[in-house]
Formats: structure tokens, sequence, C-alpha cells
């Protein structure tokens, strides 16, 4: 593979290439010039040529080739004429012999094809400079993964497909990719940068319509492209139309989808700093959130579902093109048409549960009425946002019907005190706890990590470009039903626990779960717990009421054993409430202005962030320095206290 | 979707900034990036981290709050609930889904309700109140069950290096 030795090799940079090519092309321009100038060059040069520079020009798709066909024409009836009118050529006529000759000329073909890369690639420089400036390292990465990827993969198609015997072919068909790949690349920024601006509150407007403009150019482009494919698939035939056409519309979906998440999101943060002071237009927004829900979730999963199945389709078609079965190139693809199927079925499945969420929120949990939302002044406790309108759990909990929806997706309780809501998913009951790939979150750029996996080994990935940079990456999801089974052995006793926790809470709902549950840890039985709390043997703690509070977060976590719930009388948020009303006198020389400002402007906040830790660090040294010298040693007795949040009171 | 996560976690921030619980800092370390925080905290009183300034980095996935974030302290830490790396191994973290252990109860586990003030006030009271049974870091479990007097000496040590004193 040539493609190997490219990598190995230091590659020239951008400068030098394009000097190269230009000189180059300016080398073979003047030998062509040299050549036509002498007066019969048509009989000692061409023949043996003609018949392969014909047809390959004659259906070269390249932008730089279409322009070198056209001008053909004029060059071969300038052949024909008697040499009496070629004694005097005009300039264009020169030109149209020049560029004849060239594309006749093996060597001079090669010099055009170069320059045409040096063009494309002079012109994603352009691009780049314009749309992204500096690429972020993750960026370059992907594109890098991406581009390998994409010529392993067409590599094989091309050679291993296909089988393309002639030259001609292998220079249309690598055309053809190297201006797909182009467009694919692109959009593959799109998508990153625009997961990364979507990242920050600040990005300005003209980033934002730059990206857009050049989305919409990427979709016009491969519609145009689209176009195309169904030229020559009119003179070529059904399947190399579907082959061309597939990869088109896939870019198209790709591209579209990016659009349509670009758009909700412009929608999502218009007038945000607005919206968190809750006045008239944030809720006009949130109203309109709550309508727009559906629709954006549709549109989305039609989009996702359409690129999977269109690449499903394309590769099932290379597979069944030719006898390739037994070739390297059938175990690739049927590795990744493997993988797609995977994907389809998570998507579908997730769409189950998304339904399945969406009918049990509608049959059983009403709207809450206007009384009881003038009553609860609070926001939603997902989104901490204003609520218009309201679902009610029996728990009478109100939440946003969007947000609540998206929690039950994952998570069949009340997000606030945790009732158990006797949901059952026909995911969630086919896999015991729910199978964490159903939700995988579409990947956010660099250091975002979601949670998206568990840390069994679920998910086979083999990032081939780690070992060589041309390997491609698959990744294959295994779903080892049975392991998880065998998996459910011990550690089931929580989930057991927690259902034992939830009958016995349906009996006594005024018992506060964590009380049941530490019960129940010791009696491991639901009749003794049940006995227990009817003989008064447990009772509810005082002064917390029924689901009233989230128990308290404060538990740690240990590895081998049951957690010991972490009997704390007082939830720390309590604390922190008292705290933050008694006024910072702790350290003595906090400027009051730093403490209660939440600036407007980005780079202010930022200064003010900056400020208030530098003088945090600065206190706490100095309190510490005090503290060697013994000016102070009044705290060596203190007994360690939950709420250790208790204000200072040493300075 | 991100737009609802960055909505909330300028909320967060916000509320962080005008009403801060003693002792903690809290903000986004950049602000071309809202989901990759940094949050200050100051080791409690009457402990042996008491005084020393910790740095934290917290990471939100992009459904937040629907996830929880992560967290690592990106300085040296030596104490039974946090790995050697600096991540923090508390069940307020872990999403009620993912369960590696099979030890927590749902109860415990991270909710959209939780915030970012919420884990740090866990965090700060899970530095004055080790759970030594944390296999999180081994070796500072069984040197807090075994030896405190040794397991106070690198407590010490570390928070002199984190006010730059060492
Ligand atoms: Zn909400
Ligand atoms: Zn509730």
């Amino acid at each position: 593979m040539p493609v190997i030795l490219v990598d190995r090799l230091p590659l020239p940079s951008l400068k030098t290439y394009t000097v190269i090519s230009v000189a180059l092309l300016s080398c073979s321009v003047y030998y062509a010039v040299q050549v036509t100038s002498e007066a019969n060059w048509k009989t000692n040069a061409t023949t043996p040529h003609e018949t392969v520079a014909q047809a390959s020009s004659g259906k070269i798709q390249d932008h730089a080739f279409t322009r070198v066909q056209q001008a053909i024409e004029p060059g071969t009836i300038q052949a024909e004429l008697p040499p009496l009118l070629k004694a005097k050529p005009t300039l264009s006529v020169q030109i149209a012999e020049v560029v004849t000759y060239m594309v006749q000329e093996p060597l001079c073909i090669w010099t055009l094809m170069n320059m045409a890369y040096c063009c494309l690639i002079l012109l994603g420089k352009l691009i780049q400079r314009v749309v992204f400036g500096q690429l972020r390292v993750s960026e370059q990465q992907h594109v890098k993964d991406k581009f390998w990827n994409f010529v392993f993969y067409k590599f094989i198609f091309v050679f291993g497909v296909i089988n393309v015997q002639y030259l001609d072919e292998v220079v249309l068909w690598v055309a053809w990719f190297s201006v797909l790949g182009f467009l694919h690349l692109l959009a593959q920024l799109c998508k990153d940068r625009f997961e990364y601006l979507s990242f920050s509150p600040t990005t300005p407007g003209w980033s934002h319509a730059r990206l857009v403009g050049l989305l919409f150019a990427i979709l016009l482009l491969s519609g145009f492209m689209f176009l195309i494919c169904i030229a020559v698939g009119f003179f070529d035939g059904f399947n190399t139309f579907a082959f061309m056409a597939a990869e088109c519309v896939l870019l198209t979906v790709r591209t579209l989808h990016v659009i349509l998440r670009y758009i909700l999101h412009l929608y999502d943060m218009r007038g945000s700093d607005s919206g968190s002071s809750g006045n008239h237009e944030g809720l006009a927004r949130v109203v309109a959130w709550e309508k727009r829900g559906p629709v954006a979730y549709y549109a989305e999963l039609v989009l996702e579902l359409a690129a999977l199945l269109v690449d499903l389709l394309h590769h099932l078609h290379m597979l069944l093109w030719s006898n390739i079965f037994l070739s390297m190139a059938s175990l690739v693809i049927c590795m990744q048409l493997r993988f797609l199927t995977h994907e389809i079925q998570r998507r579908f499945k997730k769409h189950r549960n998304y339904l399945w969420v969406l009918n049990h929120l509608e049959q059983n949990y009403p709207m809450a009425s206007a009384e009881e939302l003038a009553q609860n002044s609070d926001n939603c406790a997902i989104c901490w946002e204003k609520m218009e309108t309201a679902r009610k759990l029996p728990c009478s909990h109100l939440f946003h019907n969007s947000c609540l929806q998206s929690w039950l997706e994952q998570d069949t309780s009340c997000p606030t005190c945790r009732l158990a809501l006797s949901m059952q998913s026909p995911i969630t009951r086919d896999h015991g706890p729910l199978d964490h790939t159903l939700l995988a979150v579409d990947g956010g750029a660099d250091g975002v990590q979601v949670a998206r996996r568990p840390p069994a080994n679920h998910f086979f990935h083999f990032d081939g470009s780690r070992y060589v940079s041309w390997l491609p990456s698959f990744s294959v999801e295994v779903t080892h039903t049975q392991l998880l089974r065998a998996d459910q052995g011990p550690p089931v006793q929580t989930s057991q626990l927690d259902a034992m926790a939830r009958q016995v809470q349906q009996l006594f709902p005024h018992m506060p779960m964590p009380v049941i549950m530490d019960d129940l840890r010791l009696t491991r039985s639901v009749e003794i717990t049940i006995e227990n709390i009817l003989d008064g043997r447990l009772v509810a703690p005082p002064g917390r009421r029924f689901h009233e509070e989230p128990s308290g977060p404060i538990a740690i976590s240990s590895v081998p054993t049951v957690l010991p719930q972490s009997a704390q009388p007082s939830a720390p948020d309590a604390s922190a409430q008292s705290i933050t009303h008694s006024d910072s006198t702790a350290t003595d020389e906090e400027p009051s202005n730093l403490g209660g400002r939440f600036s407007k402007s980005p780079s202010e906040r930022e200064r003010i962030l900056h400020l208030r830790k530098e003088q945090l660090l600065q206190a706490a040294r100095r309190r510490y320095l005090d503290k060697q010298e013994g000016s102070k040693p009044s705290f060596d007795s203190c007994v360690v206290d939950e709420n250790v949040i208790a204000p200072d009171t040493m300075a | 979707m991100a737009g609802s996560a960055l909505r909330r976690l300028m909320a967060e921030y916000k509320q962080l900034t005008l009403n801060p619980p003693e002792g903690i800092i809290a903000g986004p370390i950049n602000e071309e990036n809202f989901f990759e925080w940094e949050a200050l905290i100051t080791g409690p009183e009457g402990t042996c981290f008491e005084g020393g300034v910790f740095p934290a980095k917290l990471v939100f996935p992009s459904d937040y709050p629907l996830s929880p974030p992560k967290m690592q302290f990106t300085c040296e830490m030596f104490h039974p609930n946090i790995y050697a790396d600096g991540r923090v191994c508390i069940s307020i973290l872990h999403a009620p889904g993912d369960d590696p252990m099979g030890y927590e109860s749902s109860a415990e586990r991270w909710s959209p309700v939780q915030s970012v003030e919420k884990i740090l006030l866990s965090v700060v009271s899970m530095l004055a109140e080790p759970n030594d049974e944390s296999g999180a870091n081994v070796d500072a479990a069984k040197m807090w069950r075994e030896d405190r007097a040794e397991f106070n000496r690198i407590a010490e040590k570390i928070v002199r290096k984190t006010l730059g004193l060492s």
C-alpha cells in the first residue's frame, strides 16, 4: 500500500508542496507548448496515447478535468484541418492545442492531477482558516482518523468490491472519492466544532453563522453530486448509481442531522440570559419547548435511522455485488454490517423505551392543575426553570413533562424523593438494571465524557490507528446476555433489597425509604420488617416528613461491603442554607463585592472567579501560618463535625 | 441536549457565585467550555485536612443533569475514597443505573435534583469522615484504620503542598 509509505515519510509542508506542484505544472505546460509549437507534432507524438487519453477524459468528473474535456473538442477538430490554416494559430487555438496535448501525454496528466489535489488541499486550508480558525487537537485527530478510515474503506471498495481493472477507471473513482471524502471531512469538522461551540453560552453569532453557512454549502454540493450520480447511473447502470448515490445520501443525511441539531440548539439558547431571570420571554420559550419536544425527537430519530439504514443497505449491496464472500473485503464488510445492525437495534430499543415512558406518563400521571402550580412556587428540580405546565407524580412532586420524560427513560424513580414508580418498561424487565448502552448519548467533544457504557466489556472497540495509522477503527458491540445473568449473582442483593423496600413502602407509605432499607439490611425479610414496623420498632425519624427530602447525599461509597447508611440528622443543603445566610465575616479580607455579583460579561466573570480563588488560597495560607505560629491554638480538640462547613470563626 | 445542560449549568454557576458555601469556590475553567469546571475545596475544620485548599476538576456530560459529572482532584490526595489519580469515589456521583459493585441502594445515587453544590458539600464531609471500607485507595484505607498518626502526617504534608508551603 502506498498509503503507509506516505504516512511514514515526513510530508513536505503545504507551502513547499504547492510550490513543487506549481513548478511541475508549469514545466509540463512549457513542455507541451514547446511540442505543440512544432508544425507537425501530431503525426509524431500522439497516436499511441490517443485512445487511452480519450477514454479517460470522456468520463472524468473532477472539476479540473471537465474543463479539459470541453477543451478537447476544438482540439480534435483542429487536428483534421489542413495544415494551411494552422500556419497562423490564434491564442485560443494554441491553448486548446496545448491542453489537448497535455491530456494525451501521461506525464502531463499526472502533473494535472497533482495540481488538482493541491488545489483541493488549498481550498480545504482556506475553508479551515475562514470558518474554523485553529483546529483543536481532538478535531485534528478526528479528521485524521476519518481520513484514513475513508481511504481504507474506499481502497477495499475499489479493489475488493468493484474490482477495477483499468487505470482510467481507477482514476475516475479516485477523483469521485476525493471530492466526496473532502466533503465528508468538512462535515465531520462542522459536527465537532458545533458540539464544541454548544458547550459555551457566549459564542459570538458570527461564528455560528459561518458554520451554518458551510453546512448549507456542503448540503448543496452533496445535492449536486447526487445529480452527477444520476447522470452517471443513466449511462453506467443501476449498480454504479447505487454505489455512488449511497455515499451522497449519507453525506446529505449527516449534514442535515447536524443542521437540525444546530437549529435546535440555537433555538434553545435564544435569550438564555433573560430566561434565567424568568421574565416573559423566557416563559414563552419554555412553553414552546414543551411543544417542540416530540417533533424534534422524531426528526432526529428519522435522520439517525435513515443514515444507519442507508449505510446498511450500501454494505449489503457491496457484499452481494460480486463474488467476494471469501475474501478479506467481505470480512471487513461483514464486521461493519454487524456493527450497523446492532446500532439500528439499539436505536429501536431506545425508541421503544421512549414510547413506553411517554405512554406510561400520559396514562398514569396527570398534568398538574393551575392551583397546584400556583401553590408550588419552586422551579422544576431537573432543569431549574420555571414551570408553566407540569406533570405530577404520585408523591405530588412536579416536573416539566419533557424533563420528567427524559429522566424516566433512564431511571424509574422520582428524582426528588426517590419514590420508586411502579413502572417496568419492557426493556428494564428484560435486562434487570436498565441497559445503559441503550442510553448512549451522542458523544460530546473532548473532555466531556458521557457515562455511556458500563465498565463490563460490552463494547469491543478496535482502534487500529493506534498501531498503524492507516488501520481502521472498528466498534463491535457484544451483547452477552448470559454474562449479564451470571453477573447478577451476589450483587442482586441490592436490587432485591430495593424491590423488597418498595414492597414494604407500598404498605407503609409514611416510612422513609432509607429507614426501611436499613431495617431490611438487618432482617433480610419483608415479613420481619413489616412486623417491626407494625410493632413500632421502626419509627420514621422526626422532622423528616414523608418524601420531603432526598436522603443525605453524604454517604460515601465503599467497595466490598454494604454501605452503612450515614445517619445524619440534617441534610447538608440545609446547613448550606444557614451558612449562606451567615455573612461571610470569616475571611477577614474578602471584599464583599466579589461574592455577591454575577457579571453579565464572560470575561469579567472569569476574572472575578480567578480573584476569588486567589483570595481563598491566600486566606487559607495565612490562616495556616498563623496557626503554625501557635497564636491561636483553639481548634485542637475539635470534634469531627458532620457539617464541616460550619462558619469559620477563626480569623 | 447540550442546550438545556448549558442553561442549568449557568444557573448553578450563578447561584454558586451569588451564594457561595463557605470555603468552596466553583466555576468553569474557561467560559468557552462550560462543561469543565474547577472547584476549590477548603479542608474541613478539625480534621487532618484542615486548612488545605484542594483543587478538583469537574467534567459534566452533555446530558447533565440526567447523568452525574465526574470529579477528580488535581492535586495530590491521600484518602480512602479517592483513587490514586484523584478520581472521587462517592455514591452521589454514581448514576442510578450503573452499579459496578452492586452495593449501593439507588437512594444515595445521582439524581437530577442534586447539584454541584451538593456534590462539593458531600465531598467536604467525605474528607472529614472517610469511609474506610472503600477500595478506592486501599493503602489509605488501611492506614486510616491502623496507623492514624501516619495518615495525619501524610495529610498534613498534602495540606502544606496545596497551600504552596511544602
Ligand atoms: Zn424542567
Ligand atoms: Zn417525589
